[in-house]
């Protein structure tokens, strides 16, 4: 590749190796780019692409197993193989980088205006006095209520969204030539996405920087980006201007990135179908509570007096974003936490029920999370783990019963049943949610409860755990609740929506009827907020 | 802040009641007594004896009457060290004892967050793997092999130190049990300073920090130590109780007239009131460190609010 023109930093052959116990890992397998004045060139791609490698590589932030090679000019000078020293002249001056974390890439010992100082001293000198009132207008310019007063806040006394305007008033400080965002909205609820997305997008304009924008999310991508990289296992397979690549995409691989937003429809159950779970009134508290000699205690109600009917064969799902009360919704219609109201499975009154009386209905009432590296079990195997629910509720079963029926399971969810003896950590992140799905429905349950089991992973991935559960449900007639704050799962999923903000319901209807026509402004808010390929 | 001090002086009244009671029960049924020596003594100065100190009295007359008299201040005579009360013995004794363990303190805090930083900052280096197996030796060989090593190389064969007591007070009398008392306990800082520093270096926010080009030195010293720092501050409290309330090996190899020495031999002795003292003051000194620990780890930390 020639030099392009006006480009700002041009990566050429970069590699970048990890050598690990089992030998040495090529992350990223010499690639090209170029970073142009002023324009925003996202670089998309799946987990394990190389697209963070490929900056922090650049930025000399690799783990110590890391190594990087090739080539990265920013205008000319050549950045890898730099001494620290050096490159510190660089970093958080000319180039800026903005995480996905903003709770943990802040200190959290130390005020934010204190770490939104420390660049503008070290790179421009002077005192952390003198910085202060630099400080104060970088707060204002990111849209920080209150400047004087958060200026001495910690990040821990922040919210998602203001730690992550933080973070970018970091990046600004020493007005960069190019802004690298790693992932910077995807820990941040859709409203609040968009806002941080509508933030950098004029900051651009006004100081005329460059973006770089790593994402795995394409929605976002064609809204915001000029150029799109696509990487797949450490290459660029694809490479050119976003309306280009959204209508004329030329790689397979780009093809099937673009195809993998969920999609389909459920249709509804039959009409009558029997209610097989509601509650009515449900509310939940929590106390905010002091310490044992200290002040009166309040309440605060994660859930506030919710109605919602499951019929067989049906999917609710629930929208909102976090804090809006829809996991704790979902665990208090299962009854597995201190919540009011009136519970009903089938034709069973459950309200009054405890531990030992719902022991024998939780066969039927399944949950399945989001995090599958989490709620597997590190220590026993996947036969172990899926299994286990059938010792409770069917200690009668053989060995081999037992063992027949996790070979069942793992074929139904479309895993090698010749892996039951592996454990979880030699998974992936899709493979791991195929197994937590297996051990729910090893015991035909009536109603699985499925808390954002898809956000974990990536969108190719997702789109056939949509596809598994959909079978599922088919097949076994069974009942979802599905709760997630991704509307464009959502809305393949279900065929009942409810949106949910501060542990009420906003609104509820017919899948189609809330995404055609949805009369409350949240709804539209969160609608217009999620970016659709 | 005031109100967190002042609720948690209030709950080392309970703390320490328990402390008390628990002691004095355990300690009076061991087995033995504070007259029982090599040669009985004859009956009916047994009884005299007992009389005075109240000691043919119900066990529960004997615990009122030590808890009333230990509330006014006063822990009672020494059944062994004749010429002095338990108070008088503590407060001759717990200078030294404190002002050795000062130092040693001193000296293992710092000592070992340093080496454990370097330790941490070179990690798997042959550097690490040395400070690391010196800890290691620090912590398994005792004090009392270390003690007398130590005045053997520098008091006999080098002559470069004083072997033992107190002398003028001066420093050199000090160097050498200082030693002695802080290996332990400046490995133990060492493992624990390199270990949260090892994490702590890999966290997000140093990320952060090397990708604005902050220097090595603050990214380390600014961002990474005080994080770091934070288990070793807890482990701080019941480190300093232990130094400053003296150590009866190193007191008794250096012949240091501290109060280290007293909770052992009152113990063989079963002189009940002075191991009683002792523990009050060891009791003490824990509550009061610990109290001292969480007002630092709350500067520290923002996260954690005292009030």
């Amino acid at each position: 590749m020639t030099e392009m023109k006006d480009s700002i930093l041009a990566v050429r052959g970069l590699t970048v190796d990890f050598s690990t116990p089992d030998g040495r890992v090529e992350a990223v397998k010499g690639i090209g780019l170029d970073v142009r004045t002023g324009e925003t060139l996202a670089v998309v791609g799946e987990s394990g692409s190389g697209k963070s490698q490929t900056m922090m590589g650049i930025m000399g932030l690799l783990a110590k197993n890391g190594t990087v090679t090739g080539s990265a000019r920013y205008r000319g000078q050549e950045l890898v193989g730099l001494p620290p020293k050096a490159l510190n002249g660089v970093r958080g001056s000319k180039i800026t980088m903005i995480f996905q974390e903003p709770m943990t890439s802040l200190d959290p010992l130390y005020p934010i205006g204190r770490q939104i100082s420390e660049p503008i001293v070290h790179h421009r000198g002077g005192t952390f006095k003198q910085a202060k009132k630099r400080v104060l207008e970088l707060l204002e310019l990111v849209g920080i209520p209150e400047p004087a007063r958060r200026i001495d806040s910690y990040p821990h006394e922040l919210s998602g969204g203001q730690r992550q305007r933080v973070m970018i008033a970091m990046a600004l400080a020493n007005e960069p030539d190019i802004l690298i965002a790693d992932e910077p909205t995807t820990a941040l609820d859709v409203t609040i996405q968009a806002q941080i997305l509508d933030l950098l997008k004029s900051l651009q304009r006004r100081f005329g920087m460059a973006i770089v924008l790593i994402t795995h999310d394409l929605g976002i991508v064609k809204h915001f980006a000029d150029r799109v990289a696509v990487m797949r296992r450490g290459e660029v397979v694809e490479e050119g201007r976003t309306t280009e690549i959204f209508e004329r995409p030329k790689a397979d691989y780009t093809k099937m990135l673009l195809a993998a937003e969920p999609s389909g429809r459920k249709a509804p159950p039959a009409r009558g179908a029997p209610i097989i779970l509601e509650g009515r009134d449900v509310a939940v508290e929590y106390a905010i509570g002091k310490g044992l000699f200290g002040g009166s205690s309040s309440a605060f109600r994660a859930v506030d007096g919710v109605n919602l009917r499951l019929r067989q064969g049906q999917t609710i799902g629930i929208v909102g974003e976090s804090g809006s009360g829809k996991s704790t919704l979902g665990r208090a219609l299962l009854r597995l936490l201190p919540s009011s109201g009136y519970y009903r499975f089938g034709t069973t009154d459950i309200s009054g029920f405890d531990r030992g009386a719902m022991r024998p209905l939780r066969r039927e009432l399944q949950l399945v999370f989001q995090d599958p590296y989490g709620s597997l079990s590190p220590r026993l195997t996947v036969g172990e783990i899926i299994t286990e629910g059938l010792y409770v509720h069917e200690p009668e079963l053989s060995r081999a019963e037992r063992d027949r029926r996790a070979i069942a399971a793992l074929k139904e969810v479309g895993l090698d049943p010749a892996s039951r003896n592996r454990y979880p950590h030699e998974f992936s992140g899709g493979q791991r949610q195929r197994i937590a799905i297996a051990r729910a429905v090893i015991l035909k349950p009536k109603v699985v409860i499925l808390d954002e089991p898809t956000s974990a992973l990536d969108r190719s991935v997702q789109g056939q755990v949509i596809e598994l559960l959909r079978d599922l449900q088919e097949k076994h007639g069974l009942s979802y609740i599905f709760i997630s704050h991704d509307l464009s799962v959502v809305k393949a999923m279900s065929d009942y929506v409810i949106v949910m903000k501060n542990g009420r319901i906003v609104e509820e209807g017919e899948t189609d009827a809330i995404f055609e026509a949805p009369r409350e402004s949240y709804t539209k808010t969160l609608m217009g907020a999620a970016f659709n390929v | 802040m005031i109100s967190f001090v002042l609720r948690r002086l209030a709950s080392a009244v309970p703390t320490l009641f328990i402390v008390v009671t628990i002691s004095f029960f355990l300690m009076r049924f061991a087995p033995g007594g504070p007259f029982n020596l090599e040669r009985p003594l004859p009956p009916s100065t047994m009884e005299n004896l007992m009389r005075t100190y109240h000691l043919d009295q119900p066990l529960w007359r004997q615990y009122g009457i030590y808890l009333s008299n230990a509330v006014t201040g006063d822990f009672g005579p020494s059944y062994i060290y004749h010429d002095n009360n338990v108070a008088q013995l503590i407060g001759k004794g717990l200078p030294y004892s404190m002002e050795l363990g000062f130092y040693a303190l001193i000296l293992a805090v710092v000592g070992g967050v340093i080496a454990g930083t370097i330790a941490a900052l070179r990690q798997n280096s042959f550097l690490d793997f040395a400070i690391m197996s010196v800890s290691t030796i620090g912590v398994t060989v005792p004090n009392f092999v270390v003690g007398p090593v130590l005045t053997l190389i520098f008091a006999i064969m080098l002559s470069w130190l004083p072997a033992g007591g107190w002398g003028d007070g001066s420093f050199r009398f000090l160097i050498l049990p200082m030693i002695a008392l802080a290996l332990p306990q400046l490995a133990v800082f060492a493992r624990l300073t390199r270990g949260s520093m090892i994490e702590a270096l890999n966290t997000d926010h140093i990320r952060t920090a090397k990708a604005y080009g902050l220097p090595s030195r603050t990214v380390v010293v600014t961002h990474a130590m005080r994080g770091a720092l934070l288990p070793v501050v807890s482990y701080l409290a019941p480190c300093a109780a232990a130094l400053l309330t003296g150590s009866a090996v190193v007191e008794t190899i250096f012949t240091i007239p501290g109060v280290g020495r007293y909770f052992v031999l009152g113990a063989i002795n079963r002189d009940y009131t002075l191991v009683m003292g002792t523990v009050v003051l060891i009791a003490i000194f824990v509550i009061v460190f610990n109290l001292l620990v969480d007002i630092l780890y709350g500067l520290l930390d923002p996260r954690v609010r005292h009030d």
